[in-house]
């Protein structure tokens, strides 16, 4: 079983090991599936945890990411005159980047690190033993459910996080700066695409990041070293692994996706 | 996570449910779907030489208004026109059959639609009827060439079909830029190199074997998509009986103009590279240059 902690060796070996425990992990977790079926219930929890629990800081960032968006880019294309296609442009960014990339960053510091922290706890309160101690297996009723829930999460909170951007461009651009509403709704009808903005962009993006992000979290909190000091470390770890991890893998998804 | 069962359960429904009105918000609002009102419309068929850079779903206005959309774009093998069908909303069933379709750009750099400006006719035009008088998109090329009377610059070439061209001045053209004919792409440019020994650019074009029927003395040209866009090569249709066939010989190109040369001519009388254009066609661009300018764009180039 995987979820022993991973012995620190050099740094090289040791960030091997993660990476590779970490897929492992991954086809555990997804073996686990079937099994974790008849904890509906806790999934569903997680869920709640996880996504609704979210929406507020995700709203909040998306509305000020669509303004501060919309106030930066009327000021540069002011300068050619082009101020109408900035709705076009808010909107293309926020699907094609800042809306999955931004989502997935919040989503790592606050339902990740809880993730972490939670299991990490159960780890050094020795629950998880106790749970494999009763033949309840912890892959199954801890793990999965959780993985699942950030899957399914990540792509509602990210559409959330962008039509809440649109709207807090149009309050800055159409309320505040006085681009025309006609103009700035039909520009952005005009030129963002369905398959190629919304379901490769958002909706796609936004999947393997919440997998990503959720698969770190949970291994990470598995993996923890049972002491005070190591849920500590495992959390932090959580939000530095799943920034780069979504980062680097925003740059491979939008080469091929583009 | 001490929240009795019903919350958790309600709460998640809730955001379960905004999750996926954003998501309806999203695709439906602020996508092209949301120009796709797909109500009850009928085709119409147009018929233009040239489409420029005008795509499907592209809207259909009817005095400014939109009235439908572009259904499909087609270049048939072997013909010479793009065939363009036009959904147009039912409620406007009245367009006289002799009305013209035109294809216009919105602003100098907007993309392009199809006007329909209305004829006299007392007959309509019905479901799958075609309208058949169009006007092509003007390209800037042509324009400008008509205006500077540099639109018949020809130079020598040879080629197979892996067509090879010879241009004097190929601007930006790179590999793999479009090789299109009224303005439908049928096929590619494969590479571009220097002659080392003639000193002008060798294009190399990679052309669709369905359209095998060009003629043989068809000219092409190298264009720019618009103002700022990217550059193209444009095969106009000669009127020869004998098709482009593999090792044919196309005898006429046209090499990129300059925006810099043209409009440094518009502003500047007589530099030293006009003379050779200037003796092919009228000189329009004389009169123009009755004010001297206080630039001398020449000095950019």
């Amino acid at each position: 079983m995987s979820t022993r902690p991973v012995p620190t060796r050099n740094a090289l070996t040791g960030a091997l090991a993660q990476v590779g425990g970490c897929g492992l992990f991954l086809l555990t977790l997804l073996a686990a599936i079937p099994r974790s079926f008849r904890y509906v219930r806790e999934t569903l929890r997680q869920l709640w945890f996880v996504g609704a629990m979210s929406l507020t800081i995700i709203m909040v960032c998306g509305l000020f990411v669509g303004m501060v968006l919309m106030l930066q880019l009327y000021h540069v294309l002011s300068i050619f005159g082009g101020t109408s296609a900035s709705g076009m442009v808010v909107a293309l960014s926020v699907y094609r980047e800042l809306g999955p990339v931004v989502t997935a960053l919040l989503f790592a510091g606050r339902a990740g690190t809880s993730i972490t922290a939670e299991i990490g706890l159960m780890r050094a309160t020795d629950q998880i033993d106790a749970m494999e101690m009763m033949a309840v297996d912890p892959i199954a009723y801890v793990g999965t459910p959780r993985f699942l829930a950030g899957l399914i999460a990540m792509p509602l909170l990210c559409c959330v996080f962008c039509a809440m951007s649109v709207l807090g461009g149009h309050l800055v651009g159409v309320t505040w700066l006085g681009i025309d509403n006609g103009t700035f709704w039909s520009n952005m009808t005009a030129v963002v695409d369905l398959r190629t903005d919304i379901v490769n962009g958002v909706l796609l993006k936004s999947l393997a990041f919440g997998a990503v992000v959720t698969l770190i979290a949970v291994y990470q909190g598995f993996t923890t070293p049972p002491t005070s000091e190591g849920v500590a470390y495992a959390t932090t770890r959580t939000v530095v692994a799943s920034s780069i991890a979504i980062l680097a893998l925003d740059f491979v998804l939008t080469a091929f996706l583009m | 996570m001490s929240q009795p069962r019903n919350s958790y359960a309600v709460g998640t429904g809730l955001f379960i449910v905004l999750g996926f009105a954003a998501l309806v918000y999203l695709a439906t609002q602020t996508t092209s779907v949301a120009n796709t009102h797909q109500g009850a419309s009928y085709i119409v068929d147009t018929h233009f030489a040239n489409i420029g850079q005008l795509k499907e779903r592209a809207p259909v206005k009817i005095a400014g208004v939109r009235v439908g959309q572009v259904q499909s774009i087609t270049l048939a093998p072997g013909a010479e026109v793009a065939d363009v069908k036009l959904a147009i909303d039912k409620n406007y069933d009245k367009i006289p059959l002799d009305s013209v379709a035109t294809i216009f750009t919105s602003g100098l750099l907007g993309d392009q639609y199809v006007g329909i400006v209305y004829g006299t006719s007392k007959k309509t035009v019905a479901e799958g009827g075609t309208l058949a008088l169009t006007k092509p998109a003007e390209q800037l090329e042509d324009m400008l060439g008509k205006f500077f009377g540099a639109g018949g610059m020809a130079d020598n070439l040879g080629g197979t079909y892996t067509v090879t061209a010879t241009f004097s001045n190929v601007g930006t053209l790179s590999a793999g830029a479009a090789v299109k004919m009224a303005g439908v792409p049928i096929g590619s440019v494969q590479s571009v190199v220097a002659d080392p020994v003639k000193l002008d650019a060798k294009v190399t074009l990679a052309i669709d074997n369905r359209y095998n029927q060009i003629p043989d003395d068809s000219s092409a040209a190298v264009f720019t998509s618009g103002l700022i866009g990217s550059q193209f090569v444009a095969i106009q249709p000669g009127g020869s009986p004998d098709a482009l066939k593999n090792g044919d010989e196309m005898v006429l190109t046209q090499s990129a103009m300059q925006l810099e040369d043209l409009i440094g001519k518009f502003l500047v009388n007589g530099s030293s590279s006009t003379d050779k254009k200037d003796a092919g066609n009228g000189k329009p661009g004389d009169k123009s240059s009755d004010t001297p300018s206080p630039t001398t764009p020449a000095g950019k180039q």
